[in-house]
């Protein structure tokens, strides 16, 4: 894994491009300085980061903390600030949320496989599968987590978008100069370019073949996606989409298929885009009332 | 499910959430910043300054830093100061009417004060190197520990030291309190020996001539003094754009305190000098100081304001303000204006000359650096980012300093004359970081 991670550093007009690939995503960061130095700085810290927050919670990776935590089968497992941080985080969130987002949902994905095919899980492997799910179920504090057996947490809701708030926060360490930060998708500024425009953003919707790329205007701030078109199952001409309401293990009805909101930071935009998709018919207009701009797609 | 658009307050909830997921996650393991790049590395920092009075004297710096930060965030720093100094100094006496001669610090030969002219002494010479090592490291969670080591050398002098310091971070890191002791042991060996106090000074003797006349002044070649500090600290975080810190220094210092190439006037009743008597200073001191300052940072400013009130029991009392404004330009680069201003209260025994025909006192001196006097800075700093990251700054000061009568009656001739001469002085710096 670790010989793929290769940061590409090459010139542009106004600047410099970074790409590398972390999260399973392309990942590329605009810098708008000439210093080719700081550049490589900038590109070597943010790639670090990324892969590091990448190795500590992603589930894919077995040597991964998310992974130790998985598979404590109910042994306490120590944990160091950073993730009593997220984890505090998530709680918070769960409680905002009323329980539709929950870190425990993961599993979940057992019995539900997005394939476009029409095998909708029965009532019974659901009601099992749900035995597993339940954030309140999760005992914690600043220095060890207990997870019971069975049950699984996964970061995937809010670790890129949080990869891209730190990317931001160590760059502003580096540069004043303006930046903008692209983990496939979920993406933050720290400032308007230097011509005084915003950044124009492409926004791909996953899964939207027919369709063009968005493009969205950003001053400052960050945007996140929600949604995958290509992700759903269909059975007898109902469509059942991957937005899985945590609370019941069933799919959200009527839930658009891609929305992306921009938030102050990213990890705000990611779960604000999430919980608007929870909404089902009431997406476009739960975020309208909560005043946050957004760009919804059906 | 329950309507979650009821919430009104969701955007808020979330900012507070994701503030406080930034500010801990940031303390706990997460590397910070700085770490990716000074990690297991030597930063290495370069300064030349040159400092110059007016008529008085000049002192040019080399400092030399190396820092290094081990990836156990550990951090040996060590430093090496050169200085040369050159040019006149005070050396006590009044002006007068009339040319003075006065006799060199070492007694082989002397030199001459026109008249009207505040005496200064030419011979004043030296280079000191500087050498400071300082390690420090976590003790424990929380607690940061860290010792160093000084010495010092001049043609006359020896200095050495030792210090010790640990702090204590709590509430989240946003608190720090910090205990140091310190501790110096200093040698001074001047050219030409001790004086005896309120010796008169002798007439200068040249090659091949009688010494009996210098060494009868004098009482030793070497003495020396120890200096030993404790400093209480505490340093508090207000918020992302604040931090404030607060110490409180106490001082003792204890042995041979006179300069001993200072001299007083005896004048007579006409103000004009008889005699020259060798300065004498108690032998302790017990110096004592608050300090508060505070850095706020504005949306691109950073203002940096400091004061400090010092006292002992020589009855010295200063006032110091300090201020600086970081602003930055863009590019990395930025200018620093920066104000001083500075006020102390005469020594108790501080007196610009002496009385023929009044009892001598205990302790007298007419060094104008004990005396009254308000002194300011004004300066400006500018800096740049190079290719390649490293740093060169310019900075550029003028410092005024001007003594004050303490309301000491002047007699005869010394009521026309200048006894409180002010000193201006030039500052240059050049920084280099890589």
């Amino acid at each position: 894994m670790n010989e793929n991670r290769k940061v590409i550093v090459a010139k542009r007009p106004d600047g410099f491009c970074i790409q590398f690939d972390a999260m399973a995503s392309a990942c590329e960061i605009i810098v708008e300085i000439d210093d080719q130095l700081l550049a490589n700085k900038i590109g070597k810290a943010v790639s670090e980061e990324v892969w590091r927050i990448e190795d500590k919670y992603s589930r894919y990776n077995p040597e991964s903390l998310c992974s130790q935590i998985n598979q404590s089968n109910g042994k306490p497992i120590t944990i160091d600030d950073e993730t009593f941080a997220l984890l505090n985080f998530a709680d918070t969130f769960y409680q905002l949320s009323d329980g539709v987002f929950d870190l425990t949902a993961g599993v979940l994905r057992k019995v539900w496989i997005f394939d476009c095919s029409d095998k909708v899980p029965s009532n019974k492997s659901i009601a099992k599968t749900m035995g597993n799910v339940g954030w309140q179920k999760v005992k914690y504090d600043d220095k060890k987590i207990i997870l019971l057996k069975d049950m699984e947490l996964d970061f995937g809701g809010i670790g890129k978008e949080y990869a891209v708030d730190r990317s931001l926060l160590l760059i502003n360490a580096l540069t004043k100069q303006p930046v903008l930060v692209n983990l496939g998708g979920d993406l933050a500024t720290n400032a308007a370019r230097k011509n005084g425009e915003p950044w124009q953003v492409g926004v791909e919707h996953p899964g939207f073949v027919d369709k063009k790329t968005m493009v969205v205007s950003l001053f400052k701030g960050a945007l996140a996606t929600s949604g995958d078109a290509k992700r759903f199952l269909l059975k007898n001409g109902k469509r059942y989409s991957h937005i899985l309401n945590a609370k019941t293990g069933w799919p959200i009805d009527n839930a658009p298929r891609s929305i992306t909101v921009s938030a102050p930071q990213c990890i705000q935009a990611g779960l604000l885009a999430t919980l608007a998709l929870m909404q089902g018919d009431n997406a476009e207009k739960f975020l309208s009332e909560q005043e946050i701009k957004h760009w919804a797609i059906r | 499910m329950k309507n979650i658009t009821h919430n009104k307050n969701l955007k808020a909830a979330l900012t507070l959430a994701t503030t406080a997921l930034f500010t801990s996650a940031q303390a706990g393991a997460a590397p910070l910043p700085s770490d990716t790049s000074s990690e297991d590395a030597w930063s290495f920092d370069s300064a030349f300054l040159y400092y110059s009075e007016a008529d008085r004297v000049s002192a040019a710096e080399a400092i030399f830093n190396a820092k290094k930060t081990y990836s156990d965030d550990s951090i040996l720093n060590l430093k090496l100061t050169i200085d040369a100094l050159t040019g006149a100094s005070a050396n006590g006496a009044v002006a007068q009417p009339n040319v003075q001669t006065f006799t060199r610090p070492s007694g082989k030969g002397d030199y001459d004060i026109k008249a009207g002219d505040t005496p200064l002494d030419d011979t004043f010479h030296d280079t000191r190197v500087q050498f400071n090592a300082q390690w420090t490291q976590a003790l424990a969670q929380n607690y940061t520990g860290s010792v160093g080591a000084h010495i010092s050398k001049e043609y006359d002098y020896l200095s050495l030291g030792v210090n010790g310091n640990i702090a204590y971070d709590f509430n989240k890191k946003n608190s720090t309190i910090s205990f140091g002791l310190s501790h110096f042991q200093d040698t001074f060996t001047p050219e030409g020996g001790i004086p005896k106090s309120f010796a008169s000074m002798p007439v200068a003797y040249h090659d091949n001539e009688d010494k009996s006349g210098h060494e009868a002044t004098r009482i030793g070649s070497d003495d020396d003094k120890t200096t030993s500090d404790v400093m209480v600290g505490f340093t508090q975080v207000i918020n992302r754009n604040m931090v404030t810190q607060f110490n409180y220094s106490y001082s003792l210092v204890d042995g041979y305190l006179t300069d001993p190439f200072k001299i007083l006037s005896l004048v007579n009743n006409s103000g004009i000098a008889q005699d020259y008597l060798y300065e004498n200073r108690p032998d302790e001191r017990t110096k004592q100081s608050v300090f508060a300052q505070t850095k706020y940072h504005f949306d691109e400013v950073i203002l940096d304001v400091s004061y400090r009130y010092m006292w002992d029991d020589w009855e010295i009392d200063s006032h110091t303000v300090d201020t600086r404004f970081y602003i930055p330009l863009g590019d990395g680069s930025y200018l620093e204006p920066h104000l001083r201003f500075y006020q102390q209260t005469a020594a108790e025994f501080y007196q610009p000359f002496l009385m023929q025909g009044e009892t001598l006192p205990e302790f007298a001196s007419a060094d104008y650096r004990i005396g009254e006097m308000t002194a300011y800075t004004i300066g400006l700093k500018y800096g740049m980012k190079l290719d390649g990251g490293n740093d060169l700054s310019f900075r550029l000061e003028y410092y005024s300093q001007r003594p004050e009568s303490k309301g000491h009656s002047e007699p005869g001739a010394l009521a026309s004359l200048e006894l409180y001469e002010g000193v201006d002085a030039i500052i240059a710096q050049v920084s280099y970081s890589f």
